[in-house]
């Protein structure tokens, strides 16, 4: 094991649309599933894959309700899941000035 | 560490880059900078029929540097921060409902108690300032003049300019500081400064600061609904 940047990446975190739900998690607080479908560009079903590998790991909490007649889905970040996302932008900026030194 | 495949998907640049562009979406889709814009500007306008009907108190004395007169409706006192607590309740509304309907938090709370807070100590400056009409030769904690400054304070415009501050650091929303400083400083500019002045003594002497304030918010609300719009339409 070195010291290099991308063995600090998180194999959950370190994935375009987990990292995705994430970073939307994160900035809304809360998110419901048809906004992170829409803005992931995602079907239901990839995007309840993904929603999964995150709550088993701890990272988002998921909550069904009612909003009138409408089902809702609503996904949080977890303390863990913020401090997860923090980890990988800053894995991701070292590992960008790795390649940019040429340290990679 | 498992080995991983380095596609494009894994691309450093690339995740960042998508994570940045997330972050402004959310960010715009989150802001409705017109709503309290316009709901302040409302305030202010229905302030002038409180102020007309009140009873108005004129305190003038004479100073080395020539006579001050200072002016002020009763009902003034405690029209603002009635005003302003429930003008805090429906902006809040207004974005949650906005937020539940669009699927997306809000970050309206820290703005909606600071709002509120600055209305109480809006009430209390208000009350003292009553008391203590702008002297400029009187010192306050060895400053000259404070009074001066505390009374422009005390009035409801530097509330809603630090409420609008507030808002613009929770929407991180350059644009919005800009306009709540200039806010701020409007407030804050002597009534002799305004370009339009009635005497102390008129039972009118409210309306320019009332009606310039009110219009400033009223064109700053419209234009930031113009630009927000189609970014709303886009978002939904």
């Amino acid at each position: 094991m070195t010291g290099h940047p991308a063995n600090g990446l998180d194999d959950v975190v370190h994935q375009r649309v987990r990292l995705g739900i994430l970073t939307v998690a994160h900035e809304a607080r809360q998110v419901e599933f048809g906004y992170l479908r829409d803005s992931l560009e995602l079907t239901a079903g990839n995007l309840s894959q993904h929603l999964g590998v995150l709550e088993k790991a701890g990272l988002v909490t998921i909550d069904k309700g009612y909003a009138g007649k409408r089902a809702r889905t609503w996904v949080t970040l977890t303390k863990a899941g913020r401090a997860a996302l923090r980890a990988e932008i800053s894995q991701l900026k070292l590992l960008i000035e790795q390649i940019e030194g040429g340290g990679a | 560490m498992t080995t991983r495949a380095a596609g494009a998907d894994e691309n450093p640049r690339r995740l960042l880059a998508d994570s940045r562009r997330l972050t402004r979406q959310v960010r715009a889709a989150q802001r409705a900078t017109w709503f309290p814009l316009l709901v302040f500007s409302a305030v202010t306008f229905a302030a002038i029929p409180v102020y007309r009907l009140g009873r108005h108190t004129v305190t003038c004395r004479t100073v080395p540097q020539g006579r001050i007169c200072t002016a002020y409706t009763t009902p003034g006192l405690v029209y603002w921060p009635i005003a302003l607590v429930l003008a805090y309740v429906v902006i809040a509304g207004f974005y949650l409902r906005r937020a539940r309907d669009r699927g997306i938090g809000t970050r309206v709370f820290p703005y909606a108690v600071a709002g509120i807070a600055l209305a109480v100590v809006l009430f209390g400056a208000a009350f003292w300032a009553a008391h203590n009409p702008p002297d400029p030769g009187r010192f306050i904690l060895g400053v000259r003049g404070a009074t001066v400054l505390l009374n422009q304070l005390a009035i409801a415009g530097s509330a809603i300019g630090l409420a609008l501050l507030v808002l613009a650091l929770v929407e991180r929303n350059g644009a919005l500081v800009t306009v709540a400083v200039g806010y701020v400083a409007f407030a804050l500019l002597p009534a002799r400064d305004l370009g339009w002045v009635l005497a102390p003594v008129s039972p009118w002497f409210f309306l320019p600061r009332l009606l310039l304030g009110g219009a400033l918010l009223l064109v700053a609300g419209l234009l930031f609904a113009a630009f927000q719009r189609p970014r709303r339409r886009g978002a939904a």
